[in-house]
């Protein structure tokens, strides 16, 4: 199988963006650092501001009739998808919503949260003060459940079947939930993406930046960077992990990872399969190395193709055929910001082409 | 000095060079003495502390990150909102925020805000530490005149900064006795084989023929080895104040459970104690190039609680008024954020905190403009600084160093003024 990808449009958004979201007309929804949420029609480079946040707004999800998006003040917001008028707002979290994701049915919405707080000796975090995981039914916007992990808690993803939440965190500790009954069905920790800085200072950085079932929801991938000495560098490695995590099928274990020959050093933020479900993304920052966005073949692991896109990928999404891929993120902000802050955000659409190879 | 040690001390070194008579028959006691109650801790915050999640938010501006500003019992002054345990003590707190200074790579600006002026080679400078430990502290003191808590054995160019010249033209008896890693001195136990007597007996004919050997061949080394070997003797018979498992549980969960919290717990122990100069350093964590952000809401609480413990603790203990606390680091960081979502490094507008002996509670002073990019008023560089904190402690900080067969040094050059508006 040979994949390319093509950039086709590069579009400018006020600040990062932390989240996408797309609808079936290819309109692309982007939460940003400041401001809120932005849309931008297909064909379109300008982007215009539907929802105002009061803090970095982090996620956004299209369920059903509603955009619901999330903040770094912890408040959930339903907005109309017709008219972008605000229909409900939650305070969900006292600290960030780190992340947030709607259910595939589009039933239930679940946000992520935590202050890391120095709670040992050598940092370790503190233990949660508030639920880490909450999950709202996405009609009435009422609390389903309340999960308990160990903050900070930065990722979420439910599983295909919208039956199962996953969430991960800074030490690298994955809990899954079956939403039915709202019991833990597993939990596992891994040190492979968590980072204690002897180097400079002594703390932990790192953690599970993404989180996604695989298409037949049999394994989660997990992505983020590498242990390293010095977290503050950001220079552990550019890691993605699988591993099994049904009950039935005893203890959680490592299937698979990405292959050290093929990867250099920086965090990754998001990991998401294609459609096709033959390959998967991961893509995120880039401290060495020559490439931060990459397509990784499902079955062996391996790199299909990859690229430098020149800044710092956050989020990304493929439209429902595949045959495009979005990828969230941003540049620095301008250091002459007195003149103004510039446009650092970057939404980047791709082409997506794939070929059988003989 | 405390009491109760001082007079340990004394007895401990009955064959030593001190006497009781002696030491008060000086004529320059009296003077020596109105500093000699002097102390100060310095809270190292190497790598540079960011001043917008601190002294100097800027919130809904570009610049001014997630966290929002709460506002402090001095009217009309806010700080971050991670430090709400620093705003309700404001008012003992001094803040100056238009400190601007010219080097923005850590080892030249350790350098720099470590000795208070421009590098000067071949001559080198000592250190705060050092130089308030030769005005501050005693000689002979069983408790070291400079004390540096560091747990942390790497820091990339603060590793550097410290295997150099503390001291500088002071010389080695104003190093520091470094403690870090388990909080305790490792070797400082007597023998059980050899007898108090025997101890002190061996310590006076080593002395004795180590300082002749000294005279007579005017080796710098030797006189370096000999004053480190006297600290030890001293830190043999201190070495349990470097213990944290003698102090109370309850103070030990106020400060935290990090190291950096535990360090200050100690140096407030040991100023307590006597000691004129603790450093406490850390590493570099606030060196934030990397998701400024997500480290700055966990290491600012950690340092808020902290600076609260420890104002509040000297207060109680009645040593507020001659202890000086000074919070900062090399520099501060960037108004812009880069690409990793981090902030860099940032000379041109930054701040910084002190409070206790000398200091003006509740003074806040400079400002930076709406944006934090530049100051807008007052200005302030490493030698008002350096000024202030001499001023604070009672030293003239424009007095001559006395150093024969060198140019002519003063403590800060060109007579530069403090930072008077933090100055009582």
């Amino acid at each position: 199988m040979k994949v390319e990808l093509k950039k086709i449009r590069e579009i400018k958004f006020p600040s990062h963006c932390l989240s996408l979201a797309l609808d079936q007309d290819q309109t692309i929804y982007a939460s940003c650092l400041e401001g809120g949420v932005f849309i931008v029609g297909e064909n379109n480079k300008n982007p215009e501001k539907i929802i105002n946040h009061d803090n970095f707004s982090s996620g956004v999800s299209l369920c059903g009739d509603n955009i619901i998006s999330s903040d770094y003040d912890g408040i959930v917001k339903w907005s109309r998808l017709s008219n972008y008028k605000n229909i409900r707002q939650i305070k969900a979290h006292n600290f960030w919503s780190w992340q947030s994701a709607a259910s595939p049915d589009n039933k239930k919405f679940g946000s992520v949260t935590g202050q890391y707080l120095v709670g040992g000796y050598k940092y370790e975090p503190a233990k949660e003060k508030e639920p880490s995981v909450r999950v709202y039914d996405t009609v009435s916007g009422e609390p389903i459940y309340s999960f308990e992990h160990t903050p900070p808690v930065q990722s979420i993803a439910f599983s295909n079947d919208s039956r199962y939440l996953a969430a991960g965190n800074l030490m690298g500790e994955v809990r899954v939930w079956d939403l039915t009954n709202g019991e833990m069905v597993s939990k596992w920790r891994t040190d492979n993406f968590t980072g204690w800085g002897i180097i400079k200072g002594h703390y932990y950085t790192g953690g599970i930046f993404s989180i996604e079932f695989s298409p037949d929801d049999s394994s989660i991938y997990i992505a983020g960077m590498g242990s390293t000495r010095d977290p503050a560098a950001g220079n552990g490695k550019q890691l993605w992990e699988k591993y099994s995590w049904r009950p039935q099928e005893g203890a959680p274990k490592l299937l698979s990872s990405a292959l050290d020959s093929e990867i250099g050093q920086g965090l990754m933020e998001v990991i998401k399969f294609h459609p096709s479900k033959k390959f998967f993304l991961m893509a995120g920052r880039m401290f060495k190395g020559n490439w931060n966005t990459a397509l990784f073949d499902a079955n062996k692991g391996k790199i299909l193709c990859s690229q430098d896109s020149g800044m710092r990928c956050s989020d990304a999404i493929f439209n429902k055929d595949g045959t495009r891929l979005y990828i969230a993120g941003g540049k620095s902000q301008s250091k002459k910001i007195k003149e103004g802050s510039g446009s650092w955000g970057r939404v980047l659409e791709y082409e997506v082409s794939i070929s059988e190879e003989s | 000095m405390h009491r109760r040690k001082f007079l340990e001390g004394l007895s401990a070194g009955a064959l030593s060079t001190f006497s009781w008579s002696g030491l008060f028959s000086a004529p320059a006691f009296a003077d020596i003495a109105k500093k000699k109650h002097k102390h100060c801790i310095l809270l190292w915050l190497c790598g540079g502390p960011s001043q917008f999640e601190t002294w100097d938010p800027k919130p809904g501006k570009s610049t001014g990150g997630p966290f929002r500003s709460i506002p402090t019992n001095i009217p009309g002054i806010h700080f971050s909102e991670l430090m709400p345990r620093c705003a309700s003590i404001a008012d003992k707190l001094a803040v100056v925020r238009s400190m601007k200074t010219a080097q923005k790579e850590h080892t030249q600006a350790i350098n720099l805000l470590q000795r208070g002026n421009k590098e000067r080679p071949p001559f080198v400078r000592p250190t705060m530490g050092s130089a308030l430990a030769e005005q501050l502290g005693q000689l002979g003191s069983r408790i070291p005149n400079f004390i540096l808590l560091d747990p942390c054995p790497e820091g990339n160019e603060f590793k550097g900064f410290k295997a150099g010249n503390w001291a500088g033209w002071l010389g080695a008896e104003y190093s520091p006795v470094r403690v870090g890693g388990e909080f305790k001195i490792p070797d400082t136990d007597k023998l059980d084989s050899i007898t108090d007597g025997d101890h002190e007996a061996r310590a006076e004919l080593r002395k004795f023929y180590s300082k002749k050997f000294e005279n007579e061949t005017k080796s710098s080394a030797a006189s370096s080895y000999n004053a480190t070997f006297e600290r030890v003797r001293g830190l043999m018979s201190c070495a349990d104040l470097f213990n944290l498992d003698r102090l109370p549980e309850e103070d030990r969960v106020r400060y935290g459970p990090g190291t950096f919290g535990q360090h200050a717990l100690l140096a407030r122990n040991l100023v307590e104690e006597g000691a004129p100069f603790v450093m406490v350093a850390n590493g570099m964590p606030w060196d934030t190039h990397v998701f400024n952000h997500e480290i700055y809401q966990m290491v600012v609480p950690d340092l808020d609680n902290i600076i609260f413990q420890l104002v509040k603790d000297l207060e109680d203990r009645g040593l507020i008024d001659d202890t000086l606390v000074v919070a900062m680091g090399e520099f501060g960081r960037t108004p812009w954020i880069n690409q990793a979502r981090g902030r860099d490094h940032y000379p041109n507008a930054w701040s910084l905190a002190m409070a206790g002996s000398g200091i003006k509670g509740g003074a806040v002073v400079g400002a930076t403009d709406e944006l934090g990019v530049d100051v807008i008023d007052s200005p302030f560089d490493e030698r008002n600084l350096f000024a202030t904190i001499f001023s604070a402690l009672g030293i003239d900080p424009h007095s001559e160093y006395n150093l024969p067969n060198f140019p002519t040094f003063h403590r800060v050059e060109e007579k530069i003024e403090p930072i008077k508006g933090v100055l009582l």
